[in-house]
């Protein structure tokens, strides 16, 4: 956090490296944990490559590096008129899943692949719609979003998004995150509380009426299946009970300092995706609660130096560019260890950073990059 | 980095052109992001007090529901049953490690190419069907155990371990391994079936030594097992299975082989469509047990018809049942046929002993005094107690008997008077300290019991008694008869039989010896040496003159019983024989349950293979001959192999002693007769119609008479529904 007390500095411009060195130890982090994880079922199922995934993963850093860097140097102003176009390549891309070039694996069709690449356009949407509604709120009237109409223009294209990732790719979380980017920058954004404090309370509301007809309701539905594994995951110890069951062994028996990273033993075969959604409890078993909490105060302070960030922005699309960006992670984050640790329902959802997957993983550092643009923006003399 | 271009410095002009062009972030807004982040930082501090609690609340508990779930590397080593070997140490049964052929479709499918390379080598080595498991395995993608092929040898599974082991030629065989097991095996096929017993999956003995020394054949599992050491490194132990213990049985394979084939060829020369009981085997069963009456050692014990051990469960091979009889049966019935052969007729079936208990009957009375031996007893075919007219076996009288002739001629009317002077009481006394009514408690599965079988002397009536005397009316197993002859020979020790001499460590170190036990002494000494010299006249001047082998001199008493219901023509006839007669070392008891013969009452046919044995065995034994040999007596040896031939000479072929026993056997005292004589009831064979005759009147005798009119049997069908079912009844 700079400081502009001295007006030597005054002319030099901010750059906020305690951001960037948060992301790199996240991300050099993230690969030594998702190797971990990965070992025994990439042995496994891929002719005893463990590295299998790691170097996949590699690939993508990489490819990250150069992405994040061309977003720090860009000025993001630029992105301003690739909103729109942004819209119809997300668009194309998510139809593109129905083609033949899009790719099924686990029994969801959600990647689009030419030759050895691969892409979830679902991150693409993720990153387009935080564009999108940085120059939405930019452009429309501060009193125009307060009203009805002024919401639901800034949400209907996120909300329409939100359901196409739902149904097309059957991605539930990902359209939950798109939804939620746009609410919270919205919420940002409006000056009025009552509103959103009402709808959250209506969310609450709906959430106690569905997990009471959940468990008082004798017949046979999927979701409401779903919900009563939730409550009581021993109830179904196959299937999702099985997983969300495995991940909470996983965390109960890492106790404070953990079993010493490697030392999983959970990731041997028994709790599924040890390297993707649930990676937070191999964090919990090999590293213990020191090694969680310290993962999790890492991302409190990613998000705050984007809330600072944001503070300082030189002009509002800036800030609500950082403050989209802030809201991903703080969605992903907080969902992600929710269902690790069967607060939520199981949904898959991903960590930002250590889960395993490419698309995501490059995406991401390019928002890091638009967040690290809009801090070289800040003059140090308006800095707090 | 910090980037090096300088920038434009920001006036307080510029930043109101900026507010111009590009909106700000406004202080409301910021306030508003402060909010949110608070928001979000509540979020992580409720997720990590759940973190905390999960691990308070369910560390330890899910600590171990992990270390549960580690069992993918935990493998049983299954122990080695131990041997059974025969008295000279060959091996009556032992556990031969066999291999079971295990899929694991997972495994398979886990890698593209492997599933045909697989299937190919498999196919190459096994006689599989390669399409039905192609099926299995697509069918069953996560199946990882599925027994293909089921003990197998060590050579039919080389060729493909070979196969399995050369990773250049054959890289992609996966998901196939031999799980390891053990199989008995019973080298001599059905030799001494009943007393060795077979066993069931997962080396549960049933029948014979392998159900009574179970325990003591198996050991314990062993384990490989995984586990995870400090530090939660998975470490593997191997905990070594405990091989089982091995015995050796006091059975002698040789003597048992002996035995076992004179059985046969008796019971094949009376069986077939030209027996009396057309298609049938040669009698209903055919018992034999030699023992050592110097410590109770069973040397052979066999039935019949046998059944081959390495297949139990098979009904045809011996005769019994012809393919379609068994094809007709259902479940209930052939699982009946089968207990039915598996029983141990020697220690299972109780009888009644007939003319051999004649034997214990005066060793008793002389013990106790009530006779001295100079007695004579006249016998006029017929004695009547109380009202009862019981017959002698032979019709016409004996006659003046002296003690030894009485048991010579085997004389029921001379016994009746012998149990007379004795009473009730005493005789029962003598009875039950010969073990009758009790189990011998010999160390085999199976032995019948028999304590309702045998009279309560409070409750005896005079006739009871008189039939009691000559082995009617009460029951017995063989093994008890056998055991209780030992002691009258042996000089009154009674011994408690027993099949197994030693008990020894896999690796060959003896845990334990068992000798012979002496339970009691029925009768003294010197009776018992007096009870030798009159057995050694029965087979040299009495009944027992049939089971003589050449160049020896043995004792024995014959027997002959009439099955209840009475008058039925169904007898058990016997023999029980020792030798040699001054220093009994072996005696041998045959017993045969309803001869398939028109006329059975006839214990020259139990004495016949009786005589067989002898004549192998002794010499097996070294005992040596005491006595001449006829000339035609030394050719037969030399055509057995138990003397060598001269040279030069070709065997002749000879009927003799393989013949029908009926005919008078060799030398000695007697005098060949003109007509053919049964010794044991004195009645004459019509030479033209094979026909048994009264000696007086040539009048023909009816089979179905019965010295034992309106008496009854201790066959009490509602007593022991166990001790029933052994009953030999009709």
């Amino acid at each position: 956090m700079a400081s502009g007390k001295k007006k030597k500095i005054k002319n030099q411009n901010f750059f906020d490296y305690t951001l960037l060195f948060v992301v790199i130890f996240l991300i050099i982090f993230g690969l030594v944990m998702m190797y971990s994880s990965s070992t025994y079922d990439a042995a496994s199922d891929h002719n005893g490559d463990s590295a299998f995934y790691l170097r996949r993963q590699l690939f993508a850093t990489v490819l990250g590096v150069f992405v994040m860097a061309a977003t720090i140097l860009i000025d993001y102003h630029i992105w301003e008129r690739f909103a729109f176009p942004g819209l119809l390549i997300s668009f194309v891309l998510v139809i593109l899943v129905l083609t033949p070039l899009g790719i099924e694996a686990n029994g969801a069709r959600r990647w689009i692949g030419i030759g050895p690449l691969s892409l979830q356009p679902a991150e693409v949407v993720k990153i387009e719609i935080i564009l999108f509604c940085a120059v939405l709120i930019n452009k429309v009237n501060k009193k125009y979003i307060t009203t009805i109409k002024g919401m639901a223009a800034i949400l209907l294209v996120p909300v329409i998004f939100a359901l196409m990732l739902w149904k097309i790719t059957s991605n539930l979380s990902s359209a939950i995150i798109v939804a939620g980017i746009a609410v919270v920058m919205l919420f940002v954004a409006d000056s009025d509380y009552s509103k959103y404090i009402i709808a959250a309370l209506l969310v609450i509301a709906l959430a106690a009426i569905v997990i009471y007809v959940a468990t008082h309701w004798e017949g046979d539905s999927f979701r409401l299946k779903r919900i009563e594994t939730w409550l009581d995951p021993e109830s179904d110890p196959s299937d999702k009970g099985f997983q969300t069951l495995q991940a909470l062994y996983a965390i109960g028996s890492g106790g404070i300092f953990g079993k010493g990273l490697g030392a999983s033993m959970q990731k041997l075969g028994f709790l599924p995706e040890a390297q993707n959604d649930m990676i937070f409890s191999i964090i919990c078993e090999e590293l213990g609660l020191f090694g969680a909490l310290a993962v999790i105060l890492l991302f409190v302070l990613l998000i705050w130096r984007c809330m600072v960030i944001a503070n300082n922005a030189k002009d509002l699309f800036g800030a609500m560019l950082v403050v989209g960006v802030m809201a991903h992670f703080a969605i992903q984050v907080i969902l992600n260890i929710a269902v690790v640790t069967n607060t939520m329902p199981n949904t898959g959802i991903s960590l930002p950073f250590i889960s395993y997957g490419g698309t995501s993983e490059m995406f991401l550092m390019a928002e890091i990059g638009l967040v690290l643009n809009v801090s070289r923006q800040i003059r140090l003399r308006d800095a707090m | 980095m910090r980037s090096s271009k300088v920038r434009p410095v920001h006036s307080r002009k510029i930043d109101t052109e900026n507010e111009k062009k590009g909106k700000r972030f406004s202080l409301k807004m910021q306030k508003k992001l402060v909010v949110l982040f608070m928001a979000v930082l509540l979020a992580f501090v409720t997720l990590s007090v759940r973190l905390i609690m999960i691990n308070k609340e369910n560390g330890e508990n899910y600590k171990k529901q992990i270390l549960s779930q580690q069992t993918y590397d935990s493998k049983t080593l299954p122990y080695k049953r131990g041997d059974i070997l025969d008295a000279q140490g060959s091996k009556l049964a032992y556990s031969e490690k066999v291999y079971n052929l295990v899929v694991d479709s997972k495994m398979i499918l886990q890698s593209k190419d492997a599933l045909e390379p697989t299937l190919a080598a498999l196919d190459a080595c096994f006689h599989v069907d390669i399409e039905e498991m192609r099926k299995y395995i697509v069918d069953h993608p996560s199946s990882q155990y599925y027994v293909v092929l089921k003990q197998l040898s060590y050579e039919e599974i080389a060729p493909f371990q070979e196969m399995q082991n050369n990773k250049k030629e054959y890289p992609n065989i996966k998901g196939v391994w031999f799980e390891e097991e053990y199989r008995r095996v019973y080298p001599y096929g059905s030799l001494a079936c009943d007393a060795i017993g077979f066993t069931t999956a997962d080396n549960v003995g049933a029948f014979g030594l392998e159900e009574y020394y179970n325990d003591v054949l198996n050991g314990t599992n062993g384990r490989e097992y995984g586990y995870l050491a400090e530090g939660s490194n998975l470490e593997r132990t191997t905990k070594a299975a405990k091989d089982g213990k091995i015995i050796v049985s006091t059975i002698d394979a040789n003597i048992q082989g002996i035995v076992e084939k004179y059985i046969a060829q008796w019971n094949h020369e009376h069986e077939g469509e030209n027996a009396y009981r057309a298609g049938e085997l040669g009698s209903y069963n055919t018992g034999v047990i030699v023992m050592d009456p110097r410590n109770g050692e069973i040397l052979a014990m066999a039935g019949y018809p046998a059944f081959d051990l390495n297949n139990p469960r098979s009904l045809s091979g011996n005769g019994l049942y012809t393919s379609e009889e068994i094809g007709a049966m259902d479940n209930d019935a052939y699982y009946e046929a089968l207990n039915e052969l598996w029983r141990n007729f020697c220690i299972s079936d109780t009888f009644e002993l007939g003319s051999t208990a004649k034997s214990l009957t005066i060793a008793a009375a002389l013990d106790s005094g009530c006779i001295n031996g100079t007695e004579q007893y006249y016998c006029s075919g017929v004695y009547e107690v109380s009202g009862h007219k019981i017959k002698c076996n032979r019709r016409i009288g004996h006659d003046m008997l002296s003690v030894s002739g009485a048991l010579e001629q085997s004389c029921n009317v001379a016994l009746m008077q012998i149990g007379q002077s004795m009473g009730a009481d005493l005789f029962m006394e003598y009875i039950s300290n010969f073990n009758m009514g009790l189990k011998t408690n010999i160390d085999l599965a199976g032995e019948a019991r028999t304590d309702t079988l045998v009279y309560d002397p409070a409750n005896m009536v005079a006739s009871d008694l008189a039939i009691s005397t000559f082995g009617q009316g009460y029951n017995a197993t063989m093994i008890q008869m056998a055991a209780a002859f030992c002691s009258v020979i042996n000089g009154g020790y009674y011994y408690q039989p027993h099949m197994v001499k030693e008990i020894r460590n896999p690796d060959g170190s003896t845990v334990e010896k068992i000798d012979g036990r002496v339970l009691k002494q029925t009768i003294s000494e010197s009776t018992s040496q007096t009870m030798r010299g009159y057995l050694a006249n029965v087979c040299s001047i009495g009944t027992g003159n049939h089971a003589v082998p050449a160049g020896y001199l043995i004792g024995g008493k014959t027997g002959t019983a009439e099955m209840y219901p009475r008058k039925t023509g169904n007898y058990v006839v016997s023999f029980i024989g020792f030798a040699p007669i001054d220093d009994p070392q072996v005696v041998v008891y045959v017993v045969i349950d309803r001869p398939n013969v028109q006329e059975q009452p006839y214990s020259s046919f139990a004495q016949e293979i009786a005589k067989n044995i002898f004549t192998e065995i002794l010499p097996y034994l070294q005992i040596f001959r005491t006595e001449e040999i006829s000339e035609e007596d030394e050719q037969h040896l030399i055509d057995l192999g138990i003397i060598p031939g001269k040279v030069g000479e070709t065997p002749e072929d000879e009927e003799g002693e393989g013949g029908e026993g009926e005919e008078p056997e060799e030398g000695g005292e007697n005098e060949a007769p003109p007509l053919e004589t049964d010794p044991e009831t004195g009645y004459v064979k019509d030479p033209n119609t094979g026909q048994w005759l009264y000696p007086d009147t040539y009048e023909p005798v009816d089979p179905t008479a019965s010295c034992l009119d309106g008496i009854g049997a201790m066959v009490d069908e509602n007593a022991n529904p166990v001790m029933g079912e052994g009953s030999l009844r009709q």
